[in-house]
């Protein structure tokens, strides 16, 4: 594959992704000319790339669809369940057929030729004339870029003279959209007056366009001397789509001469008076589908993008190496400068971080799409509802997130909302809810995926684990105990294992997906009224908030969202503390002296410093030598040879240049708690 | 840019010293010689990983090779130093620097020169050594340093620490 086809299919990927889209909002409104459109523009776009860069299949096979799509696009074609069960499978195929080789696998080609068929076949029907819509007028003034121009081309008489046919300008100015002409004749004299070489009539016209005023003054550009022309702007929205409105222009301006501009003012204020009362719900709605269209943005290789934050995590170091020389030696002049470098250096990795952000929407299409799928397999109503999908997260973080939600998702569908049937008898709404939430909290973003189905029945968990072995049979635990039951490998609790949920994995491998990208799971569960999984997780993953600790002349960084407090406290305290438990504020903590954990040889002080750092929803001391201070550690992999190291996520460069670990405290306490 | 390949068809061995014996690496595994800098430990890692350094910016691993050959320890003098190497760890080259006692020369050997390890009555586990060289009446011992650095030798026992 070449380097143009690469980029196509990249292209291609992205299309097709806005086509599902598209297509998942039009299942919802059916009647949306807008959305239409955009399958429509998308369909085009496809095919026109896969004829140019040698993508056949994917032409040919798209050029039937935009024939659908553009009889649906003129009302000549209903959208229909069918319609659109037809087009998803047709959106699967053709990603597929990005992989130009694809007709040879001899599943693919006869899916494809299947589908062909199924295209035929809708595109046959079609002729029948019964599948003819209504015309909903309320539709067609929506959205796009249209504005509605009203032009009054006056040509000199002897415009003529040097070639020009005031015909062809007119002709290349409907072009650019709908259009409504009135030729004015009443200049033209009588024949036997009239001189063939002479230009009598002047032009009014309304013109609905995407264009610039300026770009239609273009079209007069070399006539601008031999006549008179005037373009008023009427509106910001296609007047001419609504066949009363074009009778009424003509009704009005039809037999005048000339068109009084304060008077169509006038006529166009009152329509849209008219207009936006009718509109203003549906534009509302539909603002989230084409703001995306608007943002421009561009496409940038993502290694280029891992190698900028390279770059600036080497800078922040540099920059902290500087800050750290000047405070050394006092250079009053380089004072200043240090400092400005420090603020641009932060401004810089700030916008660098932002870059590398993308909001989880990305995923989202896919969700909605697997529950559309899944709730038809299983026959259950299910409506997916999602609340913040603009909130942005680290890409690779993205990457790491959907595996897991899809499992979890799947996992809601399968086991967690009920048959309608049965949710009717329980007194709930025959719809069953999915609901997605994502915000921010503090350097957090948080991510719930709740669902009002039938909830995690916890004396199943508890039978289960007791026929494991993981528990004993007269074990007292909490429901929030017994939740955490599931996340133990190899815990499944389906009584019968279905292709969706059981596939041998289950909450245990979405707990250590999340645990990869440092992030924490949540379970809650209600009975019958449903559960709600909530997932932590860093806002980056290479830049931590930290803590800056000293044991030994070794420095470590705890991440600072976890440390709670820190206490000075003797060391004598320790040595005599029954249980590795120190009693602070008059309550118990529970502490490792990280100095004999890591085996470090030398005296211990005789103050040691006690931070205590969350642990699940416990507060556990870690004993170090002295606490620096806070610090932003620019986070970088401490290597292949240290791959099973897990206690340790990381080290981090500091201002003079030597290393400091990042701490994982969680592994550190778990680890350790094992052990004794 | 030196050719990769130029720099892999060459016959050059950089050699150095770790106690009274010498061993060499092809000159295409050594990216750098530096002088020693405070190495920072990573607690509860492998006995022969010292700890890490900043190289330019990135941390760098650095071993002890003396741990491997269960060499005596020695004090660090101003000829030690940590060579950084290229090692091909699974199927990706990762950097990994050594300490080693000092560094010698760039030998240039024939290929017929090699002697061929001895198997019997060795003090050093012979997998690692691909070949003999005798210089200047001393023998060199030439390192695979692939071999050597194979991801296995160090997690096993990192995981033995773990699961005590």
């Amino acid at each position: 594959m070449d380097n143009f086809q690469k980029k196509f299919v990249e292209e291609a990927t992205d299309l097709i992704n806005n086509l599902e889209e598209a297509l998942l909002t039009l299942e919802k409104k059916p009647g949306d000319k807008d959305l239409i459109a955009a399958v429509f523009r998308i369909m085009h776009s496809l095919k026109g790339g896969g004829g140019m860069f040698g993508f056949d299949a994917i032409s040919n096979f798209t050029h039937n669809l935009e024939t659908i799509y553009d009889e649906v696009r003129n009302d000549r074609l209903k959208i229909t369940e069918d319609l659109l069960s037809i087009t998803f499978s047709a959106v699967d195929h053709l990603r597929n057929l990005l992989n130009p080789e694809a007709l040879n696998d001899k599943i693919i080609k006869k899916n494809h030729d299947t589908l062909l068929a199924k295209v035929a076949q809708v595109l046959k029907r079609m002729s029948n004339p019964e599948s003819k819509i209504q015309q909903d007028s309320s539709d067609n003034l929506v959205g796009s870029n249209e504005k509605t121009y009203f032009l009054q081309f006056t040509p000199n008489e002897s415009i003529m003279d040097n070639g020009t046919n005031p015909l062809f300008l007119i002709e290349e100015l409907c072009g650019f959209g709908t259009s409504l002409i009135f030729p004015r004749l009443h200049k033209v004299p009588l024949i036997s007056k009239l001189d063939t070489n002479k230009c009598y009539t002047s032009w009014e016209i309304f013109l609905a366009t995407e264009k610039s005023a300026g770009q239609l003054k273009e079209v007069f550009i070399f006539v601008e001397d031999d006549s008179q022309l005037e373009i008023i702007k009427l509106a910001d929205f296609n007047l001419l789509t609504d066949k009363d409105t074009i009778e009424e222009i003509e009704k009005q301006f039809e037999s005048k001469d000339n068109i009084d501009i304060n008077e169509l003012n006038e006529f166009v204020n009152e329509l849209d008076i008219k207009r936006k009362n009718l509109k203003v719900t549906v534009k509302e709605k539909l603002n989230s589908f084409t703001k995306e269209n608007i943002i421009s943005s561009i496409r940038v290789d993502s290694d280029k993008i891992d190698q900028l934050m390279n770059l600036v995590s080497e800078l922040v170091t540099t920059q902290a190496s500087l800050s750290l020389y000047v405070e050394e030696k006092q250079v009053y002049e380089l004072n200043q400068l240090s400092e400005n470098i420090e603020n641009i250096t932060r401004q810089l990795r700030d916008t660098a971080f932002s870059i590398s952000l993308i909001p989880i929407e990305t995923m989202l299409t896919r969700f909605h799409r697997l529950i559309r799928d899944l709730s038809v397999e299983f026959n259950k109503n299910i409506e997916f509802i999602t609340e913040g999908a603009e909130t942005e997260l680290d890409k690779t973080l993205v990457q790491g997130l959907t595996d897991p939600l899809m499992h979890i998702i799947r996992n809601s569908v399968d086991h967690g909302i009920e048959p309608e049937k049965e949710r009717i008898e329980k007194g709930k709404t025959p719809q069953g809810m999915i609901y997605l939430k994502a915000y921010y909290s503090g350097a957090h973003v948080v991510i719930k995926i709740q669902d009002d189905g039938k909830g995690i029945d916890l004396d199943v968990v508890k039978k289960k684990a007791i026929e494991k072995n993981y528990i004993t049979a007269d074990a007292q635990l909490t429901d929030k105990e017994i939740l955490d039951l599931i996340f133990i490998p190899g815990f499944s609790t389906a009584e019968n294992i279905t292709d969706v949920s059981g596939r041998g994995v289950g909450m245990d491998v979405v707990k250590k997906k999340i645990d990869e990208i440092r992030g924490t799971v949540d379970l809650e569960s209600k009975r019958n009224i449903g559960t709600t999984i909530t997932i932590k997780l860093p806002l980056t993953l290479s830049i931590i908030d930290g803590l800056l600790v000293e044991i030994n002349d070794t420095k470590y960084v705890m991440p600072l969202n976890l440390v709670d407090k820190i206490y000075a406290v003797q060391h004598e305290k320790f040595v005599k503390a029954y249980n590795n438990l120190v009693i602070i504020d008059g309550e118990q903590i529970p502490f490792y002296n990280l100095r004999n954990e890591f085996s470090v040889v030398g005296q211990p002080l005789e103050m040691e410093q006690l931070v205590t750092v969350k642990y699940e929803d416990k507060r556990v001391g870690l004993v170090v030598d002295n606490v620096i201070g806070e610090y932003q550690a620019v986070l970088k992999p401490l290597g292949k040879l240290y791959i099973n190291h897990d206690i340790i996520s990381g080290a981090t460069i500091l201002g003079d240049g030597t290393i400091a670990l990042v701490l994982d405290t969680n592994k550190i306490i778990h680890e350790f708690s094992f052990k004794n | 840019m030196i050719d990769e390949e130029i720099v892999q068809s060459l016959n050059s061995y950089l050699s150095f010293q770790l106690g009274d014996e010498f061993f060499a690496v092809h000159v295409s595994k050594v990216l750098n010689i530096l002088e020693l800098i405070p190495i920072t430990k990573v607690p509860k890692s492998h006995d022969s990983i010292v700890g890490v350094i900043n190289l330019r910016g990135s941390v760098l691993a650095v071993v002890d090779i003396r741990v491997k050959f269960k060499l005596a320890h020695s004090e660090y003098t101003k000829d030690t130093c940590i060579l950084v190497l290229q090692v091909l760890i699974g199927d990706e080259y990762v950097d990994v620097g050594a300490i080693v006692d000092s560094v010698h020369s760039v030998l240039e050997v024939d290929e017929n020169q090699i002697l061929p390890p001895l198997s019997v009555g060795v003090k050093y586990k012979s997998e690692f050594i691909t070949g003999i060289v005798k210089n200047n009446e001393r023998f060199v011992m030439i390192l695979d340093i692939d071999k050597f650095y194979n991801l296995e030798n160090f997690t096993s026992q990192v995981e033995e620490i773990a699961a005590d």
